[in-house]
């Protein structure tokens, strides 16, 4: 059995944070995600780098210098950040720990979960199982231009397309750090805050350092990441960065095989890597997406979901296949396994 | 049963008629709102007051440090002797996690055998908020002043302690004539070193009430008024 590409993100992010701990230990300097290196050279933050030198009013050469490389990166890997690395998702994994209502609930979603797999392979064993009627392919492939009066307001508030309330926080932070002369939103970053608990935990027992931060830095911590369960997607101004930068992302894009895709092969009804996407967005049918492909994570929940693996996420793109009519499928498919062994390696077929 | 979830979703999907302002609903665009005010208000923690705190070498301008720092904790872990530490939510909530000094096992030498006088925490800071100016040596940059509390210290007991006095490098100490330590004022520089070696408040030396060890650095301008 394979291992999910889900299990893989939490080994990585557990990873970080480890390596993390081991340099709060050492005298190496690879220092938290806030600034990580090794030694005397580190990469900043980006948002760190954006709301000191806003608030100082100084061009910080070795700061201009690793927002330019972040920028690079986040073109290069979209909000992969948000999927791979970043320590938040793993301590908002508490809520299922400490809740029994909680637990039951995760137990029923996986249930459920498992249940629509099931129908997934059902249909895909099937075939023919549920032929897509006139309508439904009309309402599928229906964009906002056809959508006639005014479009849908799911359109209106995708995700990533238009502003959201993340780039509101975003605002706030760097015109704060501009008003007050100080990076206002490292005081509460939840990035910081969770190494900042692990640094005061290792220092209690280590040195015998007791403060009333070793309440107040966790407590933060949760009211911010646990208490707003939709932080990520709603409120966290690096998000908001990332997905901003991230727009002129076209690397790692999950592509459709066309001739393995359910629903443009047999023309039965699938839709399961819409369903995976925690962001919203639905690979098949990006017209639809609640949310723009700005917002990808490349967390490969799609690829993991899709019952025929037509899913791949090749390192350059193809001729993108926007409709399901478009685009030549068996030849694509090729370039985006053998582009998927030479470039992302993060989990095999 | 595959026709469920679709169903479901199709609903989902169903054009929603709800009212927008510059393509955001009126929830998005009050927790925006909300969450900007709450930066905006966060900012205003500049003037609740913090109090002053001993800074690395780099940081003695204040103004320039708490503009800079992201708290990143690198000069924290960079440290060989293991002196810096980030700085507690007692210490007021805008210095918190800001670095300070922690002299209870160690002083600073501005790294003098690790990095032959340039201190690390400087050549690490990535953002320049510890930054020395130009010509600044460990002789003229002024850290704090160690001051001691005569009613903790023991030699004020007339034990004969000088731990303190045989520590200072920087010759900031003299003995009075009853042997007992006295800081020069004018030539410390807020090294740690006494501070370091201050035995008062351990087992067995505890004077009654002692929060703190007898000799401490202070910031310059507590010491000052």
């Amino acid at each position: 059995m394979k291992m999910k590409s889900k299990t893989l993100r939490t080994l990585v992010a557990t990873a970080v944070v480890v390596v993390v701990a081991v340099g709060f230990v050492t005298n190496l300097g690879i220092g938290t995600i806030s600034a990580p290196g090794f030694w005397d050279i580190s990469i900043l933050c980006p948002l760190g780098a954006l709301g000191t030198m806003l608030a100082s009013k100084m061009m910080v050469p070795r700061a201009v210098i690793s927002l330019a490389i972040m920028v690079l990166l986040i073109i290069l890997f979209a909000r992969a950040f948000c999927g791979w690395m970043c320590p938040v998702p793993l301590v908002q994994k508490v809520r299922g720990l400490f809740s029994k209502k909680g637990g039951k609930k995760a137990k029923a979603g996986a249930k459920a979960a498992a249940g629509s797999e099931a129908a997934d392979s059902e249909a895909a064993d099937s075939g023919a199982a549920a032929p897509l009627t006139e309508a439904e392919r009309a309402s599928l492939s229906a964009s906002c231009s056809k959508g006639g009066e005014g479009g849908c307001a799911s359109c209106a508030a995708k995700r990533g397309s238009a502003p959201d309330a993340r780039h509101f926080v975003l605002g706030g932070a760097l015109l704060s750090a501009a008003v007050f002369g100080f990076p206002v939103f490292c005081l509460i970053c939840p990035i910081g805050l969770t190494f900042a608990t692990i640094l005061l935990v290792i220092n209690l027992f280590a040195h015998g350092d007791v403060t009333w931060s070793i309440i107040v830095v966790p407590a933060l911590l949760i009211a911010e990441v646990v208490l707003f369960r939709k932080w990520c997607h709603k409120l966290c101004p690096l998000s908001a960065f990332m997905s901003l930068i991230g727009k002129a992302n076209k690397t790692f894009v999950p592509a459709i095989d066309d001739a393995k895709c359910l629903e443009t092969a047999k023309g039965t009804a699938c839709g399961a890597c819409g369903r995976a996407c925690d962001e919203g967005i639905d690979p098949r049918h990006p017209q639809l997406s609640e949310a723009a492909w700005s917002e990808c994570t490349k967390c490969r929940a799609c690829v993991d979901a899709c019952p025929t693996n037509a899913i791949t996420m090749p390192l350059l793109p193809k001729k993108r296949a926007d409709g399901p009519e478009a685009g030549d499928a068996a030849g694509g498919g090729l370039d985006a396994a053998a582009s998927e062994g030479a470039g992302a390696g993060a989990a095999k077929p | 049963m595959s026709n469920e979830p679709r169903a479901d979703a199709e609903s989902a999907r169903a054009p929603q008629k709800e009212k927008t302002y510059a393509g955001m609903t009126r929830r998005t665009l009050c927790l925006g709102a909300g969450g900007a005010a709450v930066m905006l208000g966060l900012g205003g923690l500049k003037y609740v007051g913090s109090q002053s705190i001993i800074r690395p070498p780099g940081g003695q301008d204040e103004e320039r440090l708490v503009s800079a720092c992201i708290r990143c904790e690198k000069c924290y872990e960079i440290c060989p002797r293991d002196v810096i530490a980030p700085a507690h939510i007692e210490d007021g909530l805008l210095n918190m996690r800001t670095p300070t000094f922690d002299f209870s096992a160690n002083w600073c030498d501005w790294c003098a055998e690790e990095h032959d006088g340039v201190p690390l925490c400087v050549k690490a800071c990535p953002i320049e908020a510890l930054k020395l100016p130009e010509g600044a040596t460990a002789e003229n940059t002024i850290i704090g002043k160690a001051v001691i509390n005569t009613d903790w210290c023991l030699a004020y007991k007339l034990i004969g302690c000088r731990f303190c006095y045989d520590a200072c490098p920087y010759e900031a100490m003299e003995l009075d004539e009853n042997n007992r330590p006295v800081v020069i004022a004018d030539k410390c520089n807020g090294c740690g070193a006494c501070e370091s070696v201050c035995v008062s408040l351990q087992n067995g030396s505890i004077s009654e009430g002692a929060t703190a060890r007898a000799i401490v650095v202070h910031p310059l301008d507590e010491v000052e008024g």
